[in-house]
């Protein structure tokens, strides 16, 4: 068993969402939305509170500043997930294995078949 | 754009560095949204709130984040903070030394402030309950006793009153454990516990079974007496104490620490139908008095002033009597007010001198310290963790300090209870309190610990901004120059000087109003002078009284190492509650006036064994003490004030007692001055004691050596004549005059030594401001000695520095010391406010103390080494 601490369920998908590829803001929103059917929702001020401490933790970093295609309003951040990030998401992954693995074994999972 | 606008507002609910940071993002996200969702106003309202929501978290994320770095490293810091103590040993003492004398002095003055001034009466509703004074303007009795017919007549007459009650203290022979004792008791009118409320711990206290003669005699006895002289007898109620064979019935045992002005262990009843047939104007007894609910002081004291008119009206002896009602709290504490609030003013000013000095030692040592707080900053150290290292100094330091002056003030209280004496006399009144024993209690510790704590703290402040101004500074920070240590703390030390100066000059008029004081001829040669009480023989007739008197003093007489002995009624001058009405006779012997006056029976040798000084006339001779007694004596304030202008020898006089009439005035006696040298003394009449004597005698016992050494032996003598008489409390006449000058004395100490403190604290303040210089000016001092510059040269070049300063700040004290003083003229004694002699000594004190204190840390330029400093540049 990792001794990590969890991570939180938002830091958890935030990070996910940026390890497959780094974008900005309003994407990171939308494709929270599609991936999850819309079951978990952030506004702008609880998607930027995520950022912030997963910043602060080190776990993404602001990458670059891209103008919009259109070349219309202010240029976009977009933010990536850091080596460290990696480590985090792999300590959780390898926690939430370890969980399923106990569920299993009290057959608490349907079977797959 | 209105949109943006009113989204915008809402990012000033972030912190300004995520608002930096992610801002303009949020905006382009929430927008983003509220289009999406069609630009309807539930999608703003949700936009809007979700960014509220967010800035909460925000806020929340930031805050904890800081917590958990404030509650990082205490360890590390504790560590840092008592190395860097260690290293500045000498900052650290004096600091504590600061900051412990100004805790102990005041938590010392502020534990009488808080046991006098600011402590409640043990009675409920205190503010009802009044004393009430018979008062006679005209002939200076402002505060005296009433008798007990005025007293019922007040009981009867009055509505504003709900209850008044008379009393008079006395001792009673009562019989415990089988032997005659002195007993302290208050002889009190039924209504006493109604009005000061006391519930009885056991049985009743007295009621209307109590009021009149005739039934069977009562005692109430306090919780003191009942557990310690008569064994905690549960069943006490019911059972007679021998009052000299009179049993009086135990109905009622107070509460534990029931206490009425003055400890008393038994209260006897004074019964209505005796007070109402004592003699009209024979005064003696004390009145208090509860008011109706929502009467008024000035309502009480407008009925008594109508009461007054109409005695006045019925008894012509009471004209130009009336009534005066004080607060009783009040005048119990009036006695020690004048006293408490000089030490008061004295050690308020000695804290501010504390306070300032602390305020330079702060701001001193967080100069010093800038280089190493710039290198901690440099090394990382956050702003908030190099606050928290030198609030942490701070605090432990206050701290000890504090607690070293707590763990001091009991030792200091307990010195200043033995420089008092135990009882104080009411001003312009016959009456005398207890004065308070202070002790320290938690209040007053918890609140001076907690005030030296956050004060020192406070003080920090200063010196920490720029501190933390300088660090800035040297990791790259704004740049800005650091100006002004030195002149505020110029400003600081000024402020300084002032004030202990002030306190040097009160000190000094203090001590000369004092020395004055004590200088005073007391009236009696007390050295060699033993007091004591004995006889119990108030069954006798006056002839039988003087015999076994006369017989006694003849047996003390007889004792190896006695000079002499004679008797007096009361030992102690002071009032003692015992007057006689007075009438001064014509030629016709038709009586010319009449008042009322102290008055003592004494015996032949009295005057000479007391070493009382005959100012005219003579004392009285064996002649005097042949038949009924026809010679009086007065002292010098009787002959002042009763025969103004002329000699009263040759004069005549009676007393309101028959065996007193006709005398003629033989001698003038010089005054004891027995209410303090500061007091006018009381006129006083002596007269033969054979008249009637009282049962129970004073004696003086002139002794050739030691007093104490022949107490014993004096003992044996007056037992040889009768061994059932009683023997109390012989006492040096020495101790009793040094309880009359006890208070100015205690109080010129008190100011002296706090004086004394502000003036070593002045001159700590001056030194920590000239080290300071020496410090900081170092380079420069080094590089001009490198050119030639002398030791000598420098030297008063610093000396210059802080000399202004000493002359305005000593020039100001001194002229703020002479206004103050003139503000307090009333407690000095033949010394003018603006006394040359006291100005000079606080100059030169202050001069001395400020010179020397800047001229030890200045000789350290000396000691600067030129090539150092050079390489060092």
């Amino acid at each position: 068993m990792t001794t990590r601490r969890p991570l939180k369920p938002t830091h958890h998908i935030v990070l996910l969402l940026l390890a497959e590829e780094p974008t900005y803001g309003v994407a990171l929103l939308e494709r929270l939305e599609e991936r999850t059917a819309g079951a978990i929702s952030l506004n702008a001020g609880s998607l930027y509170r995520t950022i912030a401490v997963l910043v602060s933790d080190g776990l993404v970093q602001p990458l670059e500043e891209n103008s919009r295609p259109d070349g219309a309003g202010a240029p976009r951040k977009l933010y990536g997930i850091t080596e460290r990030g990696m480590v985090a998401l792999r300590a959780e992954a390898s926690r939430q294995a370890e969980l399923l693995e106990m569920a299993r074994e009290l057959d608490l999972l349907e079977d797959p078949s | 754009m209105k949109r943006a606008t009113a989204l915008e507002a809402l990012l000033w609910l972030y912190p300004p560095s995520h608002r930096r940071l992610y801002g303009q993002e949020m905006i382009n996200v929430a927008r983003h949204r509220i289009d999406r969702a069609g630009g309807g106003l539930v999608s703003k309202l949700a936009a809007a709130g979700g960014l509220v929501r967010g800035a909460a978290g925000v806020w929340k994320d930031q805050l904890g984040r800081k917590m958990a770095g404030v509650g990082r490293g205490w360890g590390l810091d504790v560590r840092f903070v008592a190395r860097s103590l260690w290293r500045s040993r000498g900052y650290v003492l004096t600091t504590l030394v600061v900051l412990a004398a100004a805790v102990a002095a005041n938590a010392t003055v502020f534990s009488y402030v808080r046991g006098t001034l600011m402590t409640e009466p043990s009675y409920p509703d205190a503010e009802s309950v009044l004393v009430v004074w018979g008062s006679n303007v005209a002939n200076g009795q402002l505060r005296d006793v009433v008798s007990g017919p005025n007293f019922i007549d007040l009981q009867r007459r009055s509505s504003t009153f709900e209850k008044l009650a008379a009393l008079h203290e006395d001792g009673a022979y009562v019989l415990v454990n089988g032997r005659p004792e002195v007993i302290s008791a208050l002889e009190v009118s039924v209504d006493f516990f109604d009005i000061v409320r006391v519930v009885p711990a056991m049985g009743r206290v007295f009621d209307t079974r109590d009021r009149m003669s005739g039934e069977a005699e009562t005692v109430v006895i306090t919780h003191g007496f009942w557990r310690d002289r008569l064994g905690a007898d549960p069943g006490i109620i019911g059972r007679p104490l021998d009052f000299e064979g009179d049993p009086r019935t135990v109905i009622g045992v107070l509460p534990e620490g029931f206490e009425f002005i003055q400890p008393v262990s038994l209260f006897i009843p004074l019964h209505d139908d005796e007070l109402a047939v004592d003699e009209r104007m024979r005064i003696h007894y004390h009145l208090i008095g509860r008011l109706r609910p929502g009467a008024s002081l000035a309502d009480g004291s407008r009925e008594l002033g109508v009461i007054a008119g109409e005695l006045a009206a019925e008894y012509p002896a009471f004209t130009g009597w009336g009534f005066l009602a004080e607060p009783l709290h009040d005048v119990s504490v009036a006695a020690v007010r004048p006293v408490i609030l000089i030490l008061t003013v004295t050690v308020g000013l000695v804290l501010v001198v504390a306070l300032v000095n602390l305020a330079t030692l702060f701001r001193i040592r967080a100069h010093t310290r800038a280089a190493e707080i710039s290198v901690r900053a440099a090394l990382g150290a956050g702003r908030a963790r190099l606050i928290r290292v030198l609030a942490l100094e701070t605090t432990g330091l206050s701290a000890l300090g504090a607690a070293a002056g707590l763990a001091v003030t009991p030792f200091i209280l307990a010195y200043v209870a033995q420089l008092v004496p135990a009882w104080i006399t009411i001003p312009q009144s016959a009456v005398r309190v207890p004065v308070l024993v202070a002790v320290l209690d938690r209040p007053v510790a918890m609140v001076a610990f907690a005030g030296a704590v956050l004060g020192a703290l406070l003080l920090t402040v200063p010196g920490v901004v720029s501190t933390l101004r300088v660090s800035n500074n040297l990791t790259g920070g704004s740049g800005r120059r650091v100006h002004g240590p030195m002149r505020s703390m110029r400003v600081l030390v000024g402020v300084e000087l002032v004030v202990a100066t002030v306190l040097c000059v009160g000190a000094a008029l203090t001590a000369r109003s004092a020395a004055h004081l004590l200088s005073e001829e007391v009236g009696i040669n007390a050295d060699g002078l033993l007091t004591l009480y004995f006889g119990d023989v108030w069954g006798l007739d006056a002839e039988g009284k003087v015999q076994y008197f006369r017989e006694a003093v003849d047996a003390v007489e007889g004792v190896p190492g006695v000079v002499s002995a004679g008797v007096i009624d009361y030992v102690d001058f002071r009032a003692e509650d015992d007057y006689a009405h007075v009438y001064l006779l014509d030629r016709s012997f038709e009586p010319v006036f009449d008042m009322r006056e102290e008055w003592r029976r004494v015996d032949t040798g009295l005057f000479e064994t007391a070493g009382m000084r005959m100012v005219a006339g003579r004392g009285f001779e064996e002649l005097d003490f042949q038949n009924t007694p026809r010679t009086a004596v007065v002292n010098e304030a009787f002959a002042t004030k009763h025969y103004p202008g002329r000699s009263p020898v040759g004069e005549y006089l009676s007393t309101h007692d028959d065996a007193y009439r006709d005398m003629e005035i033989v001698g003038i006696v010089a005054d004891v001055r027995s209410l303090g040298p500061a007091s006018p003394p009381p006129p006083m009449l002596y007269v033969p004691n054979h008249g009637s004597p009282r049962g129970t005698q004073g004696m003086y016992v002139r002794v050739a050596g030691a007093p104490m050494s022949v107490a014993g032996a004096v003992r044996e003598a007056i037992w040889s004549v009768d061994p059932s008489q009683p023997i109390q409390a012989a006492q040096p006449m020495a101790g009793l005059v040094d309880s009359w000058v006890a208070i100015p004395r205690a109080t010129r100490l008190l100011v002296f030594a706090l004086a004394t403190l502000a003036w070593l604290l002045s001159a700590v303040g001056v030194f920590g401001v000239v080290s300071y210089v020496v410090r900081t000016r170092r380079s420069e001092m080094g590089i001009r000695l490198a050119l030639g510059a002398s030791p000598k040269r420098l030297r008063s070049d610093l000396l210059r520095t802080i000399s202004p300063v000493v002359v305005v700040g000593v020039g100001i004290g001194l002229t703020l010391g002479v206004l103050g003083a003139r503000a307090a003229a009333t407690i000095l004694y033949s010394v003018s406010p603006a006394d040359t002699l006291s100005l000079l000594s606080a100059l030169l004190a202050m001069c001395v103390a400020a010179f020397l204190a800047a001229y030890v840390p200045a000789c350290r330029v000396g000691r600067v080494d030129p090539a150092e400093v050079i390489r060092a540049e």
